[in-house]
């Protein structure tokens, strides 16, 4: 068993993580975009490396942090940042109702993952428990 | 309308990204891990082709999304879970939003 102490400590570690891996989803949104189907080296090497950096920080922060809660963070961040990066790298401009109905998406999509989390307590008592 | 054929395939591929990385529990898990890495290569080079044509901010969201409604989807039909009003609101969000792109000429 784990002290409050603890738990609270690795708690805030696992948002970190969560923080890092909607991060590192940007990066792999923006290098595949970059690596123009695997044709531009650094872009490709880059989307590779951003590829397992957010898959391996979104698993482990998961591991603490309710699966509906943490997809929905990480997908919020990961969306917004890659339409908000993407128009000033590739400056690929969205006009107003462009970024409305996108807009509409992400919120859907949290939206989304936020309505399964009343699906996920058995198994983080499960986790908590091994 | 290849670029949607391209950006459907990554779909299914994120879907069983997001389902094995989910039991891979921080890569402990070898079998999952595999699965986890391998559909995501693949839903990787497919969202590659698709934002060929996307701006990146458009066809990340449209995937992202589309797989978060797949992963709702495979719930109710093979893990028993109820689709609610919650989740039905949240996926005729997703679909509004894509219908919404479409027609106003960013997807």
């Amino acid at each position: 068993m784990m002290n409050e102490l603890e738990r609270v400590k690795s708690t805030r570690n696992a948002w970190v993580m969560l923080l890092l891996a909607g991060v590192f989803e940007i990066g792999y949104a923006l290098s595949v975009a970059g690596s123009e189907a695997f044709s531009v080296l650094s872009w490709s090497v880059s989307a590779i490396v951003f590829f397992l950096l957010t898959l391996y920080a979104l698993s482990v922060a998961l591991k603490t942090i309710n699966v509906g809660i943490g997809y929905a963070v990480w997908a919020g961040i990961g969306a917004i940042g890659s339409a908000a990066f993407g128009s000033i790298i590739f400056e690929q401009t969205l006009t107003l109702l462009q970024v409305f109905w996108l807009g509409v998406i992400i919120v859907g999509v949290i939206w989304l993952k936020l309505a399964s989390i009343e699906n996920i307590p058995t198994s983080e008592q499960g986790l908590t428990s091994s | 309308m290849l670029s949607w054929i391209y950006l459907s395939i990554a779909v299914v591929f994120e879907v069983t990204v997001a389902i094995s990385a989910g039991n891979a529990k921080g890569f402990t898990r070898p079998g999952w891990t595999a699965a986890t890495l391998l559909s995501g290569a693949i839903a990787t080079y497919f969202l590659s082709l698709a934002l060929l044509t996307f701006d990146v901010g458009v066809g990340y969201s449209i995937w992202t999304s589309a797989a978060g409604v797949g992963i709702v989807i495979m719930g109710v039909v093979f893990f028993g879970e109820k689709l609610n009003w919650k989740k039905f609101s949240g996926i005729a969000l997703v679909i509004g939003g894509v219908i919404g792109l479409r027609l106003s000429g960013a997807a």
